[in-house]
């Protein structure tokens, strides 16, 4: 099967206006596939994290989920550390999301825990039109790193993006499933 | 080209050099490379961080051309070369608009008043025009100086736009250093156009407390004739007023404005209203209030002849940039143009401001009584009825928001009875309309928000204009020491992320902190827009003067000079340092020395891009919106982790700082929150005494508790010595210092980056 490529995603002003898209991710043991094979992983919290509700649980709490069974560095952006200090959880770095981007970039960064520069770079919940244009950034200047959008809305300029999930029950599923299966696939060689 | 003798001479004239009121510097009149050397200074250490918008280029027949990662045009160009290159292209729009609004207003002002008609800005303002000093060093006397300082930035123009076709400048920096020389040019034409109508109108200068006005769509008598100007130059509004004056028509007929006419024209009348920003234009026209509307010129949404129509009001444009494809009637008979408006419906363009100024009051006054049933707004049942189709389900309408918002969630609650979605909606609203044309079942959504918004009137005090030379005064050495925290402006449009309530929030966030905050345009009119338990907002509730703890409008988009103004006159009285054509050695001074931070919360136009391009170059850090990411570049260092070496006046010897301060030039944030913090801290400077950055970190840190919840996490960044612990969080900080093996950095009082790259400023000019 041809690899699905993210053009149109759910938001209109993300429309790809290029010619590399992200590469759709639809099963989530794919997903977790990536991130497992990922060697110096980071993963970006954006402020909708906070207060973004997925069935009866909050964004956050499956973002932590996914961060913490892999033992990924996380860096809070925004006003995220607030919310994860009161969930008991210090986040690796805390910048905002252009700064973040900013030292990804740069393929001579120690990444947040100064143990090198970053492999794969996951971000979730990052305002959409934002997250694009980061993603953009990192896409053309950051050769060196390949991004995971793991949101519902998807996003042409990561390099892997989950589907549009218009159905809230639909998403909670895949996060449930991307938790799960999380350290138990054996990565394609 | 290096300027030859003739255009050496050419300046001397303009700037008539024999007027002795300061030598002059190295930098008059700069053309596109004299100031390069400084602006590659700044981008060495805000590096420019590019966003691409689109992978592609199709700006010449090569293309298109897929410029992918390290993909090249057919010309050569790469992915961060036509970033640039846009920047420059769009940093010239705001520009062209600016100039092209500032040469509209001073030729007209010349036709009226005459050439020599004198430039007095009252007896509090002497430096009338820091700016034009500075750059050009020109000190304008008359509006025929000023239409000088119009004809530089014109030629200087014609020089850059030729940078941006297929094959000229290939490199982004230069683009960049480019975009800093737009960006200046636009803050000479906001200064000149300016100056010009506040001499040329009477506007109020030389005061704080100016009047208080109403604001808000409810504002609007719609039981009156009225007239809404819709745009930024006030010069019709103006000619409408002196048409009601003279016609003893105040009382009768109701004028009010949307986006920055409306603020200047308040400036003139005080009884005009002021609807509100840019995303109020389609709300408010779609009510039907207005029985004639007046389109001016920049940021007026293109359907509006569609919408006047749909309201059944009359439409006069009467700028020569909007034309419409209307019939142009400026040379036409007054009783045949108003049978045209009134009797045949036709819209009209009219170039002549009298001319239009007399057919919009008839036309309202003969209209109104014909259009009452069409003032009605929609009644909750009504908006119900035409949400009923509705599920909420296909959410076409969030696809299309260029806001994000869940719109089909208040759209199904309208249709079940609650309200309550669709007014947070209203506020979060940037009137695009992009909702409306994506609706599957074809729902007036915007129309649905006159149910639900918010119908209270507010008070915006009418913009003062020029900042004061007393003023700068008392507040320079305090600005310069650190101990008045910062002054903060807050510009431009209202592309905003989140709540249009915001920006009052951040203003009296930094208003009680004891920071200088000022306002202009779009940002000025939604701060009004929300009141405390007393009733009051924040121009109610703050003092107006430029002063710690204050809250200033200075006026519309091309008062935002005045700010600029502000930041080089501390250099240039207060320092008293010559500002004659002495652009770089200005700009040290306030990147070193001035904590001065420009906020746009809701950036969408090329303008608001040119104003913040300029700031830059000025030495002004800039914090934009979510929304400003789109503009496709900012201007970051690498915080800790770059060189902040510079100079010690003292003893002209280099030193390594260790902080980076400031931190970025243009940065996006994300939250309001983020932004509040960030603001704070672009407000730190080098030259800041122990006592004055010790009131800085008071305000950073009781922020980041308030909004964060723990000590800034670069806060050891900033601390220098243990002296710039504030006393309340000693005991904390040094334990936190410690923790983290902080080590103490140098403190200088006399820091500069002049010398630190090749320059003709010697580096003892810097000190006085
Ligand atoms: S200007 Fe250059 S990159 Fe753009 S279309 Fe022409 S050749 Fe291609
Ligand atoms: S008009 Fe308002 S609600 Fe509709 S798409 Fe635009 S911003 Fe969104
Ligand atoms: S597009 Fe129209 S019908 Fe569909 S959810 Fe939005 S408002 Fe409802």
């Amino acid at each position: 099967m041809a690899t699905e490529i993210m053009t149109h995603p759910y938001y209109k002003v993300n429309v790809l206006t290029g010619s590399k898209g992200a590469r759709i991710i639809t099963e989530p043991e794919e997903a977790a596939r990536i991130i497992d094979k990922a060697k110096t992983p980071l993963y970006v919290f954006g402020a909708e994290v906070i207060d973004t509700p997925v069935g009866d649980k909050l964004l956050i709490d499956y973002a932590l989920q996914i961060a913490q069974s892999r033992d990924i560095p996380i860096c809070a952006t925004a006003h995220v550390k607030r919310k994860m200090l009161e969930l008991q959880v210090t986040p690796d770095s805390v910048y905002d999301i252009i700064e973040i981007v900013h030292f990804l970039k740069d393929k001579d960064w120690t990444g947040v825990r100064g143990q090198g520069q970053h492999d794969l770079v996951l971000f979730t919940g990052v305002r959409c039109d934002l997250a694009e244009r980061g993603l953009a950034t990192l896409k053309h200047f950051a050769p060196h790193l390949k991004t995971f959008a793991i949101c519902r809305r998807s996003h042409p300029n990561a390099d892997y993006a989950v589907p549009i999930i218009a159905k809230g029950g639909k998403w909670q599923e895949y996060l449930a499933a991307l938790v799960k299966t999380l350290g138990t696939v054996t990565p394609a060689a | 080209m290096r300027k030859g003798k003739m255009k050496e001479e050419e300046i001397k004239k303009t700037i008539k050099t024999e007027d002795g009121w300061e030598p002059v510097g190295p930098t008059p009149m700069p053309s596109l490379t004299d100031l390069r050397n400084w602006d590659f200074r700044l981008l060495q250490t805000y590096e420019p961080f590019y966003a691409p918008f689109c992978d592609l280029c199709c700006l010449c027949t090569f293309g298109k051309c897929d410029l992918t990662e390290d993909r090249k045009g057919a010309c050569g160009i790469d992915i961060a070369t036509q970033q640039a290159r846009w920047i420059l292209i769009c940093c010239l729009m705001g520009t062209a608009a600016h100039g092209a609004h500032g040469r509209h207003m001073i030729d007209y002002l010349i036709e009226k008043h005459g050439e020599d008609f004198k430039i007095d800005l009252g007896s509090q303002v002497n430096v009338e025009a820091p700016i034009i000093r500075t750059v050009l060093g020109l000190k304008p006397e008359t509006l025929g100086d000023l239409k000088k300082a119009i004809a530089y930035v014109e030629d200087e123009m014609i020089h850059l736009v030729s940078a941006t076709h297929m094959g000229q400048e290939g490199n982004y920096k230069d683009f960049e250093s480019k975009a800093f020389h737009a960006g200046m040019l636009d803050h000479v034409a906001l200064e000149a156009a300016d100056i010009a109508q506040i001499v040329g109108f009477g506007y109020p200068t030389s005061v704080a407390d100016t009047p208080l006005v109403d604001l808000g769509w409810s504002s609007v008598n719609q039981e009156k004739p009225t007239i809404v100007v819709v745009g930024h130059n006030a010069l019709v509004a103006n000619s409408i007023v002196d048409y009601l004056r003279q016609n003893g028509l105040n009382d009768q007929v109701e004028l009010a404005g949307l986006c920055c006419t409306a603020l200047d024209m308040t400036r003139y009348d005080k009884g005009a209203k002021v609807i509100g920003p840019l995303s109020r234009q389609r709300f408010f026209l779609k009510t039907g209030y207005a029985d004639v509307i007046v389109t001016d010129e920049q940021c007026v949404v293109t359907d509006i002849p569609q919408m006047a129509k749909d309201a059944g009001a009359a439409l006069v444009a009467v700028s020569d940039k909007i034309c419409y494809g209307l019939p142009n009637c400026s040379e036409k008979d007054v009783d045949q143009v108003f049978k045209m408006v009134v009797d045949e419906e036709q819209q009209v363009l009219i170039l002549d401001a009298d001319k239009a100024a007399e057919i919009a009051v008839r036309a309202a006054m003969a209209l109104a009584p014909k259009r009452r049933e069409l003032k009605k707004i929609l009644t909750k049942e009504e908006a119900t009825k035409l949400a009923a189709k509705c599920r909420g389900t296909c959410e076409a309408c969030n696809r299309a928001c260029a806001n994000l918002l869940p719109i089909n969630n208040a759209v199904f609650k309208t249709a079940q009875g609650d309200f309550t979605d669709l007014g947070k909606l209203f506020l979060r609203c940037i009137g695009c309309a992009k909702c409306e044309e994506a609706c599957v079942n074809g729902i007036p959504i915007l129309k649905l928000m006159q149910t639900a918004a918010d119908g209270d009137t507010y008070k915006i005090r009418t913009g003062r204009g020029p900042i004061h030379d007393v003023e700068i005064r008392k507040v320079g050495s305090p600005i310069v020491l650190g101990t008045i925290p910062g002054v903060v402006l807050f510009a431009g449009c209202s592309n905003f992320p989140q709540d249009i309530y915001d920006v009052a929030w951040l203003a009296e966030e930094l208003a009680r902190r004891k920071y200088i905050v000022c306002l202009s345009g779009c940002s000025a009119m939604a701060a009004a827009m929300s009141k405390d338990e007393e009733g009051r907002t924040i121009y109610e509730k703050f003092p107006p003067e430029f002063d710690a703890g204050c809250i200033v409008n200075v006026g519309s988009c091309v008062s935002n000079a005045h700010v600029v103004g502000a930041a080089i006159k501390i250099a240039n009285i207060f320092a008293t340092l010559p500002n004659r054509a002495n652009f770089e050695l200005i700009s040290d001074y306030i990147l070193n020395r001035v904590g001065a931070c420009g906020v746009v919360w809701g950036p969408y136009s090329q303008k608001a891009l040119a104003i913040g391009t300029g700031a830059v170059r000025w030495g002004i850090p800039v914090v934009l919106g979510p929304h400003g990411s789109k503009y496709r570049r900012l201007f970051m260092s690498k915080k800790e982790l770059d060189d902040w070496t510079v100079i010690n006046g003292r003893t002209a010897e280099l030193v390594d700082t260790k902080e980076p301060t400031p931190e970025h030039m243009m940065v996006v944030t994300e939250t309001k929150e983020r932004a509040l913090i960030t603001i704070i801290k672009q407000c730190f400077r080098r030259n800041d005494t122990p006592p004055g950055r010790g009131i800085k970190l008071n305000s950073y840190i009781s922020a980041y508790k308030q909004l964060i919840g723990t000590l800034p996490d670069d806060l050891q960044n900033f601390v220098r010595t243990e002296k710039d612990i504030p006393i309340v969080y000693k005991r904390e900080v040094i334990s936190y210092l410690k923790e983290i093996g902080w080590q103490p950095k140098p403190v200088l009082s006399l820091p500069t980056i002049i010398g630190t790259y090749d320059t003709k400023v010697p580096i003892e000019a810097t000190i006085k």
